[in-house]
């Protein structure tokens, strides 16, 4: 796929997502063309898919696909999923409502499971040859999460940024002070770091830090973004809150921000040196 | 030769040779050490990969360069710091010195045989470095008298005060910039004789003990017009263009020596506070790969402007949060005994202050990235 056909197709998804999230959105990504797409070219639809879910504010339960087509299997279904704090949940394929933070989520608990990692059940849509309870692969689904963390946040500091040019209090702009500018600075390098750190992720390893940055770089987004909004950011008619909740769902997704800075600790102290990932 | 061959070149070349640094860990040990260092890369061809052949190297991407800086810094062969002032004075020769200067003194630097400083930073001008004012004035006529020193037509007479001038005192050569008329386009770039008279050299101590800094300071000092770099009042592009190499292979050689220090802390910490080791390794690999696509796209050729204040944020907050880290995970090592540590988390607490500091990076990525206009 060249450019210029990643920008068409980049285009189409950007489209669809404007107009539609949730059930409606998942239908409609299936007809694009979505799950071909994820089999053949994972490294570019789930950069590109995930990371629209994020700019766009839409959502649609494509994590499941992603770690069905890790382990070799069609996408369509759910599984469950690991929580932060050893709670599973289900992301159905419904417009369903939940008890979680951000309602848009048709995220659902269910009953804990013995092992860690995401599993796939039998007798699921997508897996019926799949024998019971067998473990899946967390890296696909922590990089297609990071990318949303990150478009997210890209989101946010884009709200952020236009409140600013367009505020005026004592006589000024508000992104003449170098205090407001700095927030958005740092937002801004925490973002560019968690993709740098996406974009090289290939492994285990690799996709756990990618996710812990681009959380991360999400909570910071959140962060400044609000603190610069001011009162406005902290109403439920201005779209920040929503990206916002967002974020924090997100995080806890197949392991937080703590959780996975943690594993990344302990792997570091059972090999007892620092792998250099990434080699020019 | 690309960079897989290079590599695998020396480290095989490396692991045959005892380039182990002497008991003498002072700032002359180690820059003797430099030089004996670089004596042997430059012979055995390793230093002159990356560099053009018209200034003595054997061509070769910059990459290959970075990659020479890592083996040598993880195996603890040379300061980080030290080594890379190659990268902030060599490329300055190459683009604007004539090219028989360039041919002739290069390989001078890149060989040992010679250290060479850059005289940039001025008391005046710190982060504010277009402001500076050390003056160089073109003799007119048949010559005149400054100080007893005669300076003849074709020359120019500087006056003025450098700080923060890195081994100016092991040094032989300096490139500086000079106040030749007002603004960004007053600036002009010369290389000169660090024994031309006029020139006293007072090392400054550091916090962390190490007189790794020094003040310069030029009376009536006599500079040849044909040690100009560049034309006069391109001194200001002489300064910026060696930012994408500062940013690019100089930080590649200290983020490998940042993860030989977090492999020490591994080795060495009483508190095994997995978070908190995590999270400076996430810090440290975050860097690593921003810096691996900085690399990327000069190698491809791409413009490094202002994506660089990136770099720098990232690098000069994982130094830091390391070294606080160690702190925190080797309590009162730093406090107590003179072990390395306590010298190297003094010296870090300069990282966010040296090459630009964290408020102008800040600045420049508001306005130019974050395109949040004019303060």
């Amino acid at each position: 796929m060249d450019s210029d056909e990643r920008a068409l197709l980049a285009e189409t998804f950007r489209k669809t997502m404007t107009a539609a999230s949730g059930q409606v959105l998942d239908l409609a990504l299936a007809q694009l063309g979505w799950p071909d797409l994820l089999a053949e070219v994972p490294g570019v639809a789930i950069p590109m898919v995930f990371g629209l879910l994020g700019e766009t504010g839409a959502q649609a339960p494509l994590l499941n696909d992603v770690l069905l087509n890790a382990a070799g299997r069609r996408a369509g279904g759910t599984l469950p999923l690991p929580y932060t704090g050893g709670s599973w949940v289900v992301w159905e394929r419904t417009d369903r409502p939940g008890t979680v933070l951000d309602g848009d989520l048709p995220l659902h608990g269910i009953p804990e499971l013995p092992v860690p990692g995401a599993h796939v059940p039998a007798g699921s849509v997508a897996a019926d040859h799949v024998p019971d309870g067998e473990p899946v692969g967390l890296a696909a689904g922590r990089r297609a999460l990071g990318w949303w963390l990150t478009g997210t946040s890209r989101a946010m500091l884009g709200l952020a940024r236009s409140h600013v040019l367009d505020r005026r209090q004592f006589g000024r702009s508000l992104a003449s002070f170098q205090a407001v500018r700095h927030r958005l600075a740092e937002t801004l390098v925490a973002i560019e770091g968690a993709e740098a750190a996406l974009l090289a992720a290939d492994g285990d390893l690799g996709s756990l830090l990618a996710k812990a940055a681009a959380g991360q770089a999400a909570l910071t987004a959140a962060r400044h973004s609000q603190q610069v909004l001011g009162g406005i950011g902290f109403t439920a008619e201005h779209a920040l809150h929503r990206h916002i909740k967002r974020v924090l769902v997100l995080d806890g997704l197949l392991g937080s921000t703590q959780d996975l800075i943690r594993a990344a600790g302990a792997q570091l102290r059972k090999e007892g040196s620092a792998p250099r990932l990434v080699q020019l | 030769m690309n960079v897989t061959e290079f590599r695998e070149g020396v480290r095989a070349w490396l692991a045959t040779r005892d380039l182990s640094p002497g008991p003498d860990h002072s700032l002359q040990g180690q820059v003797a050490q430099l030089a004996r260092l670089r004596r042997a890369l430059y012979d055995a061809g390793w230093m002159r990969y990356g560099w053009p052949e018209e200034v003595g190297g054997l061509g070769g991407p910059a990459v290959l360069r970075a990659v020479l800086g890592e083996e040598i810094t993880t195996r603890g062969l040379a300061e980080p710091g030290v080594y890379s002032l190659v990268e902030v004075l060599a490329p300055a020769m190459i683009s604007y010195a004539r090219p028989s200067l360039a041919a002739e003194m290069v390989p001078l630097l890149l060989s040992g045989r010679e250290q060479w400083c850059q005289g940039f930073s001025e008391p005046g001008s710190g982060s504010d470095l277009a402001s500076l004012t050390t003056r160089a004035v073109p003799v007119k006529g048949d010559g005149e008298e400054g100080m007893g020193r005669r300076a003849g037509a074709g020359e120019w007479v500087v006056s003025g005060q450098k700080v923060w001038t890195s081994l100016a005192q092991y040094a032989a050569r300096c490139v500086l910039l000079t106040r030749t008329a007002p603004g960004h386009g007053g600036i002009t770039a010369f290389f000169v004789d660090m024994d031309s008279p006029g020139i006293t050299v007072r090392p400054l101590r550091a916090m962390h003990g190490v007189d790794e800094f020094a003040e310069v300071f030029f009376d009536d000092v006599v500079v040849p017009d044909d040690r100009m770099l560049g034309r006069p009042g391109e001194g200001w592009k002489v300064a910026t263009d060696l930012l994408p190499y500062e940013r690019s292979t100089c930080f590649w050689h200290r983020i490998a020596y940042l993860y030989t220090r977090l492999d020490r802390l591994l080795a060495e910490a009483a508190d095994p506070d997995e978070s908190a080791l995590g999270a400076a390794y996430l810090a440290l690999h975050t860097i690593r790969c921003r810096s691996q696509a900085t690399q990327r796209r000069l190698a491809e050729g791409g413009p490094l402007g202002p994506e660089t204040s990136i770099d720098k944020v990232l690098l000069a907050t994982a130094e830091q949060r390391l070294y606080d880290t160690a702190r925190d995970l080797l309590p009162g090592v730093i406090e107590l005994t003179e072990s390395p540590w306590r010298p190297e988390y003094l010296y870090s607490r300069a990282a966010t202050i040296y090459g630009g500091t964290a408020e102008i990076q800040r600045n420049i990525i508001a306005r130019r990235l974050v395109h949040l206009g004019k303060e």
